[in-house]
């Protein structure tokens, strides 16, 4: 099983992540009185995009080397997560600093093909995506290292379900509000989907891409909005568990499903922000982490 | 551990005898530049070669144990060759033949100004950098190589000398750099050390120094090495207008090389002086040293991502590097005055690390400085924001230059990745130390993505992005063969140190453990294991694994995702099409519309304003 359990990560991530983006994408329409798109439609969509000529304007292969790369790193932090609490055949050889690196490595991609594409309105979406994954990230990262503290071990298998193996004291309680702060940038919607902006970017980043690059980068964003929903479940609620590896997948999977309707409440209520206010914003947030983490080497 | 007190092998002075021909034969050729250039790459590449060898052997075959006097007439000058000392000969062989074979063609591009000092100039600042490795004291042999090495650095900084701002960095880093000699002969003094006694009789002298003396000894001999390594806020006084100034070459021997040296004098203080004094604190010190270190690399990285001349961007970054290679020696230094025999443990990772990240960082920031060379070679400008779309015209130099910045910048599976890794995990394991090590953690990983916008600013403004006014003009070629093969060289090694980094870190240990007195030798393998299947962090507090990161596993996963992903894209057989860029309504890509370096990372910037370094 644990040989197998890489494979069934990517293999549940590769099949829900649409599945979960039509979900915000029908909570969003709810919301504004629109009848909207039914839930299998982000799946039509990464269809027709694979269908579609690929445009290239640069000419040059880090445009075409970008989205199978940000797609790449995704997916591999898919294979490498204890999904259903259960550490997996990787876990002995990777750690949350990895995790993080190959969540950036992503990210990066995104920039490399932005930059790439030549389009000054994907410079600007580049621009502003790095400063947000340099202000974000350290949040995501002192979520990790607020267990690998309290447990001495970075390891995937001890840090991300730490408050099952240690005490949930003060300490959790606030890096989970952080989290749910930090929520909306961490997967790039309003008010934190600055770098994208489709009405006043145009999609920013990728508005060079079309076809199968674009579809890549689609679908790579939505496996990541699903990780961030599973890292979550996994380190803020480890003890809904029961033990048995396929009922604690359905039972991850039902608590990603609520953070799922939280990003689409938040994120369909929310105006944009712009790029300075939201550096301030994630500069309180980094300050509340850092205390979080200290509380926790304390003992809290 | 020593198979026997071995002596100095009298190849060392066969290479410094092979220097001292280059300074005199290369410039009597100096009408005809390239035949300059191939004498002094000849000489000066063979001094390089029996160097590199000296090195490996006292790396695995194991050094002096203790410093041998050498008479050079009236003086007496102990010298000592032992693990640590041939681990930075070794890094500096590379660069050096690597600079001189780049130099060669390099130095066509500004014909204004005669090679002959130059010629004399490179050898002799070699020489003084690898004497400054060998000599043992803080008198004489330390005044000779450091003199050496900076009075030929100075006219190499100054080589374009109808240049006033270049004029002027060299005048800064002559002042500075006697400032710095100054400080650490007085630190030597105030030991107690007299003309030519080596480290060791040092430490008997000053083994019962008062608090006070302690703190003036180290104090000294911190802000000395500091301010040669480039520590904030000194480095900030000299580094960025004298790595600017200098000829690309040369500002990689300075990054990859020169600022190691500060590094090389803080070791041997702190770590091989300091045990023989009863008053030192590593504790204090370790806090003092990682503060520090921590303060630079945030500043310097902060301070370089507002950079949009090329060669300042990389010289600020060079800054931030060493602030985590000094990061690494102050948490080695303060978790081994723990009381707890498991932080202590986690020393050795740190200092594994930190000197990991030595070598990693000579690769990747020479390639960087030499890649900053080419651009100007090929273009005439290194300002970001007159450049862009250069892939096309020069694709070897852009991959060799993409493995760079995805390296510095720590992506794994790279050369940084593996040395920050390390030196980023041993901090935040190091909590029960104190909680402070943990911050330090976390600052040094919130500022590899600093660096990363660092480098895909450098990369993207260059390489990629659109053509500006500069490069769709001038006709743009790749640079000659003899300038990419010293960068294809490093790439090479840059792709191995991240692979296999288990080899290197291999290379340190063993530097380590043949170094005589060095406290934590016997420390080096428990806790961490380098292996095939990757670096880990076990057995530390009680947990069977602390940390864990496997290069060659990442990346087999990577290709794997990267072969699904390019299975995916070509799975409905769609076709490929090239088409102008969408402008969204202008006509043309122009100087008008083009985006520029300046509006990069704005709100970042403004954000960070108070870092200064605009």
């Amino acid at each position: 099983m644990r040989f197998l359990a890489p494979l069934v990560n990517v293999a549940i991530f590769l099949a829900l992540a649409p599945l979960f983006e039509g979900v915000l994408r029908k909570l969003t329409a709810k919301i504004q009185s629109r009848q909207g798109p039914p839930l299998h439609q982000p799946y039509l969509d990464l269809l027709k995009l694979l269908g579609k000529e690929r445009l290239d304007s640069a000419g040059t292969w880090p445009f075409r080397f970008a989205p199978l790369l940000a797609f790449a790193a995704i997916l591999a932090v898919a294979a490498v997560i204890p999904f259903g609490g259960r550490a997996n055949i990787l876990a002995g050889r990777m750690d949350v600093i990895l995790v993080i690196y190959l969540l950036t490595l992503g990210g990066a991609s995104v920039l490399f093909g932005a930059l790439a594409g030549r389009n000054a309105f994907g410079l600007i979406g580049a621009s502003r995506e790095m400063v947000t994954m340099i202000m974000v990230e350290p949040i995501l990262a002192m979520t990790l290292i607020l267990g690998a503290v309290k447990l001495g071990s970075l390891s995937l298998a001890a840090a991300v379900p730490s408050a099952a193996g240690a005490s949930y004291g003060i300490s959790n309680a606030l890096m989970l509000l952080v989290y749910l702060l930090a929520l909306q940038a961490f997967v790039a919607r309003q008010p934190f989907d600055i770098a994208e902006a489709e009405v006043e970017l145009l999609e920013g980043p990728f508005i060079e891409y079309s076809g199968g690059n674009y579809a890549l980068f689609k679908y790579a964003m939505m496996l990541k909005q699903m990780f961030y929903a599973w890292l979550f479940v996994s380190v803020f609620l480890p003890f809904l568990r029961t033990g048995v590896y396929p009922l604690d997948l359905l039972i991850q999977l039902l608590a990603m499903f609520v953070v799922f309707l939280l990003i689409g409440l938040v994120g369909s209520t929310n105006p944009r922000m712009r790029i300075d206010q939201a550096v301030r914003y994630y500069a309180v947030l980094i300050a509340a982490a850092l205390a979080a983490v200290g509380l926790g080497v304390w003992g809290h | 551990m020593f198979s026997s007190a071995q002596s100095l092998p009298p190849a060392l002075f066969a290479a410094f005898g092979l220097l001292v021909l280059a300074a005199l034969a290369a410039p009597i050729f100096a009408r005809n530049r390239r035949a300059a250039g191939i004498v002094h790459l000849v000489l000066t590449a063979a001094a390089a070669a029996v160097l590199l060898l000296i090195g490996f052997k006292a790396v695995f075959q194991g050094g002096m144990s203790e410093a041998q006097n050498i008479v050079l007439g009236p003086l007496t000058v102990p010298f000592l060759l032992d693990g640590l000392s041939g681990l930075f000969l070794i890094v500096l062989s590379f660069v050096v033949a690597s600079s001189a074979l780049y130099a060669v063609r390099y130095m066509d591009h500004d014909p204004e100004y005669g090679v002959g000092g130059f010629y004399a100039a490179f050898p002799l600042f070699v020489l003084g950098m690898a004497a400054l490795l060998v000599v043992d004291d803080l008198s004489t042999g330390f005044t000779i190589a450091w003199q050496v090495m900076t009075v030929a650095s100075f006219f190499l900084i100054r080589y374009e000398k109808r240049s006033a701002a270049g004029v002027r960095a060299a005048s800064k880093y002559l002042v500075l750099m006697e400032a710095a000699w100054l400080l650490v002969l007085a630190g030597g003094a105030a030991a107690g050390g007299g003309v030519g006694d080596s480290l060791h009789e040092i430490g008997l002298k000053a083994e019962g120094l008062s608090g006070g003396g302690v703190l003036l000894v180290f104090g000294l001999l911190l802000l000395g090495f500091g301010l040669k390594a480039g520590v904030f806020p000194l480095g900030q006084l000299w580094m960025p207008d004298a790595y600017t100034a200098a000829p690309s070459p040369i500002s990689a021997l300075f990054s990859g090389v020169m600022c190691k040296a500060g590094i090389f004098g803080l070791i041997r203080v702190f770590f091989f002086l300091s045990p023989a004094v009863a008053g030192f604190d590593p504790r204090l010190w370790g806090a003092v040293l990682s503060t520090i270190g921590t303060l630079t690399l945030f500043i310097g990285t902060l301070q370089s991502v507002k950079q949009s001349d090329a060669k300042r961007l990389l010289a600020y970054s060079s800054i931030g590097q060493v602030g985590y290679i000094v990061l690494a020696l102050g948490v080695a230094l303060w978790t081994a005055g723990a009381s707890d025999p498991a932080v202590r443990a986690l020393a050795g990772v740190a200092m594994l690390g930190g000197l990991f990240h030595v070598l990693n960082h000579a690769a990747f920031k020479g390639l960087l400085f030499l890649s900053s060379g080419s651009l100007l070679y090929a273009t005439g400008t290194k300002d970001l924001n007159k450049l862009g779309g250069l892939v096309k015209l020069m694709p070897v130099s852009a991959a060799v230059a993409a493995v760079a910045s995805i390296s510095i910048a720590g992506m794994p599976p790279t050369s940084g990745f593996a040395s920050k890794w390390t030196i980023i995990s041993a901090s935040l394991l190091s909590g029960p130390a104190s909680p402070v090590i943990v911050l330090f953690g976390i600052v040094a990983l919130f500022t590899s993505a600093v660096t990363l916008a660092c480098y895909v600013k450098f990369f993207g403004l260059s390489f990629t992005s659109s053509r500006s006014a500069v490069t769709s003009v001038k006709p743009v070629r790749e640079v000659p063969l003899s300038m990419l093969v010293p960068k294809i060289i490093l790439g090479s090694v840059i792709v191995l140190q991240g692979l296999l980094p288990f080899q290197f870190i291999g290379l340190v240990r063993s530097a380590l453990n043949h170094s005589a007195g060095f406290p934590l030798a016997g420390g080096l393998e428990t806790g961490f294991e380098a292996s095939l299947a990757g670096l880990r962090i076990k057995d530390v507090y009680g947990v069977s694994l602390n940390a864990a990161a496997a290069p060659l596993i990442v990346l087999s996963l990577l290709v794997i995702a990267f072969f699904i992903a390019a299975f995916l894209r070509g799975s409905a057989g769609a076709k490929e099409r090239t088409v102008p860029t969408w402008l969204c309504g202008y006509q043309q890509l122009d100087e008008k519309n083009r985006y520029v370096d300046r509006g990069m990372f704005a709100a970042l910037k403004d954000f960070f304003r108070w870092t200064g370094g605009r």
